[in-house]
């Protein structure tokens, strides 16, 4: 193995903790770090839509200067790791901590867990894991393993009216109970937002990604939806999302308006309007 | 005198039986209805019947009108396109589910009725789809009120109930013209009041129970009636019946099914 | 900046050549020309003269604004002959002008040009001013200084704007309203809201006068976005023919 950097100390942090605990947001406070190269893997994303995993494209389209690696490219670059390099390893909860192929390396191992769990006095299967606790959301760890379902919906633009009641709804548990909700939505005024939700933690939280505005034609860029629950009834909830997507036709129609309006923001910029006085007591 | 004036209903025929026994209760002399007694709900023909056998006057409102002449509502009279596709949804299941008789009834619903100072209307007296919501701006809530010559205006059509009252109101009009020399005039206008009577059927205050309004003639006193009903077996028969399972949801929570209009004094030309 | 607001043409070729005429007579260079609608009708001397009139909105000569376009009620009519609407067969117009009228209509307009009336504007938001043929409450309302005060308060509100310009009524007037006071109380099933004093600002409704309805005048407005500045112009041509007359007189009107 070779250096991993000059000070000696590992350059490798795996984190772990219950879903919704705030892993990603963990690690995202060492991710502006310009002083070394930034790497970050979430392992066993597994399923054929490991590509949209919510994780991964949150940290590459908000720090994009931090290498997104998948399970294949792991091994390669954790053997060969450029000098200095810092890797942020996203241990999912479906993941048996025991039996992680990464507890032989030589490297940090954080478990964020509820505050009430953080004191050494407590006992948990993160205490025997980790060398180091985080508290983090004060949210209940479930007891039972819950379920995990992941949406695919790139090229997909929503409606965002419709968009707003399917997260109450998704959230309210119209589609059986959730702990946690994730997700990445295109709109159709060309931005994609990052939507956040822990079942314990009030309300849902709506984070605008800083991205390059996509108005011409359907995204290309990857977004999706994570949901974790239980008994999740999964065709129900595709059929409102599918319901809450626009249409070809109206996707254009949209576009071309903000388009148009983008274009005339910019240039009536110098104008100055008259507001209309108003007082209600 | 007492007047109970109850609005969309929209199939809940539990919902009415318990609205219409709290009535008795609070020995109102007579009862009106502001529309929709259909559509969501898994009952719409038992609904109509009851309204009719109890000879209750009724205007139509924007669903019984869709019943009528076929869904010509434009998508812009819906908040969000999920809305429109569940609102097909409980339009093509109520469209088959209806007794051609009922249609017919549905037919002859007037669009106001009046009784004296008092008018009842399903959304204004411009449009059963505008919503008159107690934020609205004050003069434009007022206008809708003079628009009918009447003191008291009853709607429904929000789903939630209120009494807005409007006093103590003065405009002024200058004109100038080429053909006349410039002319200033004042109104005031004496006190007015909305009266918004909820739903019976698919309340939306944040929980399950059916609202209406008692309203006192003398007194000219409103009260906000909330009632509760078993409303486990309107959505037991909303799935049963092979309505979308999310309407027995929504139902539950005191969440409509149909959220409101970005713009809901919007009224659309089609 | 001057914008010049005119309505209702409604195929009189004549007097909208004289309304031309008149603005590059100004001494203040006119910005903008806004047209709210009612650009057909049967004020044309021949035939031809409601395509003409388009023609001539589509295709300004050299130097000449390009007019902004917004449909009125003799454009909606269209619409409703040619099944491009809710409603057909255009009942409004069979009511309002015969049988006769339907069918001069339906020659005199093509299906062409009617789809390019289709696709022009609803109504114009620029700055603190809507721009419109009859209101936001539809293209056949007719707002006028007799309206109820009231009514005019509400086409206000809903403008969402300080000066309403509108052309229905074919008038030109201009209607200062100032909403002074109303209190209101609402009790929802959470018991009384607090009361609110709701007070607005003057704010007015502007009749943008008609180019083409009577014919031998000509009306329409002036107006400075900088400086509020309002003025009505009525221009007189000759009524029989629509060569450009030697002695077209043109007099302006500034409300205060």
């Amino acid at each position: 193995m070779s250096d991993l950097n000059p000070l000696g100390t590992p350059g490798i942090t795996l984190v772990a903790g219950p879903p919704g605990i705030g892993k990603t947001t963990w690690i995202s406070q060492f991710l502006s770090d310009s002083n070394h190269p930034l790497f970050y893997l979430c392992p066993g994303a597994g399923t054929e839509t490991s590509t949209e995993a919510i994780d991964r494209l949150r940290v590459g389209y908000c720090f994009p200067q931090v290498t997104v690696i998948d399970d294949s490219q792991a091994a390669d670059l954790l053997m060969n790791l450029p000098n200095q390099a810092q890797v942020y390893i996203e241990v999912g909860f479906h993941l048996d901590l025991a039996a992680l192929p990464f507890n032989e390396l030589p490297c940090r191992k954080v478990a964020i867990v509820p505050p009430e769990l953080a004191q050494l006095t407590a006992q948990s299967e993160w205490h025997s894991w980790a060398n180091e606790l985080v508290a983090g959301n004060n949210i209940q760890a479930p007891n039972n393993i819950p379920e995990f379902r992941r949406m695919a919906l790139t090229g997909q633009v929503f409606d965002p009216p419709s968009l707003e009641v399917l997260l109450t709804e998704i959230t309210g548990g119209a589609y059986g109970p959730v702990i946690r909700l994730k997700g990445i939505f295109e709109l159709p005024d060309g931005q994609a937002f990052y939507i956040d939700f822990v079942e314990g933690l009030e309300g849902i939280e709506y984070t605008e990604l800083k991205l390059v505005r996509s108005l011409k034609g359907r995204p290309t860029r990857l977004s999706g939806l994570e949901v974790v629950g239980h008994s999740l009834q999964q065709t129900a909830m595709a059929e409102t999302l599918q319901a809450s997507c626009l249409s070809d036709e109206l996707l254009t129609q949209y576009q071309r308006q903000y388009r148009q309006h983008y274009k005339a923001a910019q240039s009536t910029d110098d104008k100055t309007t008259n507001q209309t006085e108003e007082s209600v007591a | 005198m007492k007047l109970a004036v109850i609005s969309c209903i929209h199939g809940n025929i539990e919902a009415l039986d318990a609205v219409l026994a709290d009535i008795d209760t609070q020995k109102a002399e007579e009862i009106y209805c502001l529309g929709d007694l259909v559509g969501y709900g898994p009952y719409p023909n038992e609904v109509v019947e009851k309204i009719r056998s109890r000879g209750i006057p009724s205007c139509q409102g924007c669903w019984d009108e869709d019943i009528v002449d076929g869904l010509n509502a434009c998508e812009c009279s819906y908040p969000s396109q999920l809305a429109e596709y569940r609102g097909h949804l409980a339009h093509e299941w109520t469209d088959k589910e209806i007794h051609p008789e009922v249609r017919e009834y549905l037919a002859t619903l007037p669009i106001t009725l009046k009784k004296d100072n008092l008018c009842f209307v399903h959304g204004s007296p411009n449009s059963q789809h505008e919503y008159l919501l107690p934020s609205m701006d004050g003069f434009a809530a007022l206008e809708r009120v003079l628009a009918t010559d009447a003191d008291v205006l009853f709607c429904g059509h929000t789903h939630v109930p209120y009494e807005r009252k409007l006093e103590n109101a003065a405009l002024s009009v200058k004109v100038n013209a080429v053909e006349s020399s410039e002319t200033e005039q004042q109104f005031q206008v004496p006190l007015k009041r909305i009266i918004n009577a909820g739903s019976v059927g698919e309340p939306r205050h944040g929980r399950p129970n059916a609202t209406y309004i008692i309203y006192d003639t003398d007194a000219a006193q409103v009260t906000l009636r909330e009632v509760e009903y078993d409303y486990e077996k309107t959505c037991q028969a909303i799935i049963d019946k092979g309505l979308p399972p999310i309407f027995a949801w929504r139902l539950a929570k005191g969440m409509e099914f149909a959220e409101l209009a970005d713009d809901p004094t919007h009224v659309c030309e089609r | 900046m001057q914008w010049a607001i005119l309505s209702g043409i409604e195929g009189n070729l004549a007097a909208y050549e004289a309304v031309l005429k008149d603005l590059r007579q100004l001494r203040q260079l006119v910005t903008e020309l806004y047209v709210l609608g009612d650009v057909v009708g049967l004020q044309g001397k021949t035939e031809g003269d409601n395509e003409a009139v388009i023609r001539r909105l589509r295709f300004p000569g050299a130097g000449e604004l390009k007019p902004q376009v917004c449909v009125g009620w003799w454009e909606e009519q269209c619409f409703s002959l040619h099944g491009m609407s809710g409603l057909p067969d255009a009942p409004e117009l069979m009511a309002a002008v015969g049988g006769d009228g339907v069918k001069a209509m339906w020659e005199s307009v093509s299906r062409k040009s009617v789809q390019w009336l289709r696709s022009q504007h609803f109504g114009f938001h620029e700055f603190d001013c809507l721009l419109i043929h009859g209101s936001m409450a539809g293209y056949a309302d007719e707002l006028t200084p007799e309206t109820p005060a009231i009514e005019l308060c509400d086409r206000l509100i809903r403008a969402d704007a300080n000066h309403l310009f509108c052309g229905r009524s074919g008038r030109t007037f201009e209607c200062w309203v100032t909403p002074a006071q109303l209190h209101s109380t609402v009790t929802t099933l959470d018991g009384p809201q607090p009361t609110q004093d709701q007070s607005k600002s003057p704010r007015r409704i502007i009749g943008v006068g008609s180019v083409g309805r009577n014919p031998g005048e000509a009306t329409y407005t002036l107006y400075s976005p900088g400086s509020n500045q309002l003025s009505f112009r009525s221009v007189n041509y000759k009524k029989a023919n629509y060569r450009p007359a030697k002695r077209e007189k043109a007099k302006g009107f500034i409300p205060r």
